[in-house]
């Protein structure tokens, strides 16, 4: 491997040129890292406060109905789904709350508390009292924090709840939630039995909430369930604007990191190319010496290759280390969806593909000053003093 | 000394360019011997160096056919081509052309590593034939640190040290000062001499021609003299 033996000392004899293509490189991936780490942080965040917070699939009536009537059966049925944690059949409907002067228009939400926190875990967001009181009282209901102070009630006060057609109802107030989300303000959580006689329905429900183990078998298990004659939606359907955003974010950020390396990338080529014209007379004496024209090309390929690897490692190695060093990044004010600070999340699969792609790159990229040298005519490179 | 002609060259012509055409070989038919020690003269533009690059297997030409032990090399791909300088021949310039970044050592392995010698042997080897040239103790300096002479001995040592049956000699002491050049002529004819390696060498040198064995004289591309220890060779 004599091509080898001598790239690598064309690296190392010249070492201005090698450290400062070799920065460029590394500085260019070490953003391209950096940058990752921010976006799959965002991401997890973005999942951790929105997917999975909410249903993964919801199940709805069937057409031209108003409520799924046969929810016990359709209950088990989910429940029996490979993938399925969690089935919450849901009766709501819309109230208007009044506590003394004041009152607001909300959503009131029939539950089971063991199944409803299957799915949502709502005991997690609890900050006052107790979802658990809902069964042991009926007439009774959690608000949100918004909701509360919009109302200025605390837990033990009675809120009237009324709308047309409903049968009106005194709620007391035995918990208060917070989960960051807008709902805070607009739902209000009561057991299945106050919200049948509060809606005036049967033993009905109007959807069904399931959580599953992994959310991007979602789409899969909502067509199962959809296959049982309930139209059922996964989380991609009912908030595509996640989707797109992630996406958004995550293509505009790798194109333009992927063209820092490209730009990186030609100033190694630049350099080869110089390195091509001052080492002319050296590479016709090489082939003179038997090179064959492909060890020509192959020798300025591997230099090119090795600087890339070398900026690839080193960049990985200062992007990761900055990521791990910073930890997160506060924004110090509420970006999205409740983000106010994103975690740096440094994946190996990212470093991995990071190194082969700034690898592969330069290999290609040295291919054109390779293919000069490799062309030369050995009588005129060595040409005569 | 075997009769049998290392080389053949038969009616070798090249014309450069593509415009004005200058005929630089103009038919060349020449026999040389296994060991021949030679020199090809001839005033600047007589195509004495277009020759050898054409014996070096440098260049292609324009027509006719160069036998190098009976093997036409004007018909080798690059591969062969670039195997048959490694194994056969061995180039000196006027210049030494050593690799900057290598040391006298390194240089001289080069050849042997690129034949696909082992690294530890093609060290041992190039060891010996940089101690035959008289560079045993200037093995690790750089050719920065060496004299104009002491780079020429190297540069032979590189051209010798895989045993090529063919010696390209162009301009060897050129860029030397009459001592030096001397020597450089007496380390020649001493290798000759024991290795029965065939030495082309061209000059303009006409008093060091006149100590080679026989002498080519080229004018216009065509050529004029072929004598062999100052007699004629051939009818011309």
């Amino acid at each position: 491997m004599y091509e080898l033996f001598i790239a690598l000392r064309h690296l190392t004899s010249r070492r201005r040129q090698t450290i400062f293509s070799v920065l460029a490189v590394g500085l260019a991936v070490m953003l391209l890292v950096w940058s990752q780490a921010m976006m799959v942080g965002f991401t997890d965040e973005m999942y951790s406060k929105t997917v999975d917070r909410m249903a993964h699939v919801t199940v709805e009536p069937q057409e031209d109905e108003d409520y799924i009537h046969l929810y016990h059966k359709l209950t088990g049925d989910i429940r029996g789904i490979d993938g399925v944690v969690g089935v919450s059949p849901v009766l709501s409907g819309p109230a208007t709350f009044e506590y003394k002067d004041k009152n607001k228009n909300v959503v009131i939400q029939g539950i089971q508390v063991d199944a409803h926190d299957s799915v949502l875990h709502i005991n997690d967001d609890i900050v006052e009292g107790s979802f658990r009181d809902l069964e042991v009282s009926s007439n009774s209901v959690v608000v949100g924090d918004a909701l509360a102070e919009k109302l200025d009630v605390e837990i033990g006060d009675t809120i009237d709840a009324s709308f047309p057609e409903a049968n009106p109802a005194a709620l007391k107030v035995v918990g208060i939630y917070d989960s960051g989300t807008p709902l805070d303000e607009t739902m209000a959580i009561t057991s299945q039995s106050t919200a049948q006689g509060f809606l005036d329905v049967s033993n009905v429900v109007n959807s069904i909430l399931v959580r599953v183990d992994d959310r991007e078998r979602a789409q899969a298990i909502s067509e199962e369930i959809d296959a049982m004659g309930y139209p059922a939606s996964g989380w991609k359907e009912t908030n595509p604007e996640i989707i797109q955003t992630l996406k958004l974010e995550g293509t505009s950020n790798a194109v333009i990191l992927g063209l820092i390396i490209i730009i990186a990338s030609f100033g190694i080529v630049s350099t080869l190319f110089m390195a091509v014209m001052e080492k002319t007379k050296e590479i016709g004496m090489l082939m003179a010496m038997g090179v064959p024209r492909r060890s020509i090309m192959l020798i300025f390929v591997m230099e090119s290759g090795i600087l890339g690897l070398l900026g690839a490692v080193l960049g990985v190695a200062l992007g990761a280390g900055l990521a791990i060093q910073m930890g997160s990044y506060d924004y110090g004010m509420e970006v999205m969806a409740g983000i106010t600070t994103i975690p740096f999340v440094v994946r190996l699969q990212d470093a991995v593909i990071i190194v082969l792609f700034t690898f592969l790159l330069n290999l290609i990229a040295g291919i054109y000053p390779a293919s000069r040298a490799s062309k030369l005519n050995p009588v005129e490179a060595i040409g005569r003093e | 000394m075997s009769d049998i002609p290392i080389i053949q060259i038969k009616n070798l012509t090249k014309i450069f360019g593509d415009g004005v055409e200058i005929k630089a070989l103009d038919g060349v038919d020449l026999y040389i011997k296994r060991g021949e020690f030679m020199s090809i003269i001839g005033p600047s533009g007589s195509g004495k160096s277009t020759l050898l690059n054409q014996i070096g297997i440098l260049d292609t030409p324009t027509s006719g056919t160069i036998l190098l032990n009976g093997v036409d090399v004007t018909k080798m791909s690059d591969k062969e081509r670039s195997r048959t300088r490694n194994k056969e021949l061995g180039f000196i310039f006027q210049y030494h052309h050593l690799l900057p970044d290598f040391d006298a050592l390194e240089n001289v392995m080069i050849p042997l590593l690129i034949s696909g010698v082992k690294s530890s042997q093609a060290r041992k080897v190039a060891r010996k034939v940089l101690d035959e040239v008289g560079l045993g103790d200037r093995m690790k300096h750089r050719p920065n640190q060496l004299s104009g002479g002491q780079n020429q001995r190297v540069a032979i040592a590189r051209a010798l040290v895989n045993k090529p049956s063919i010696v390209i000699g162009d301009e060897p002491t050129g860029n030397l000062d009459s001592k030096s050049s001397d020597s450089i002529y007496e380390l020649l004819r001493k290798l000759n001499r024991e290795h029965e390696q065939t030495f082309i060498l061209v000059t303009h040198d006409e008093q060091m021609a006149a100590k080679t064995d026989r002498v080519i004289r080229l004018v216009d591309g065509k050529v004029v003299e072929d004598l062999r220890d100052g007699a004629s060779v051939r009818e011309i």
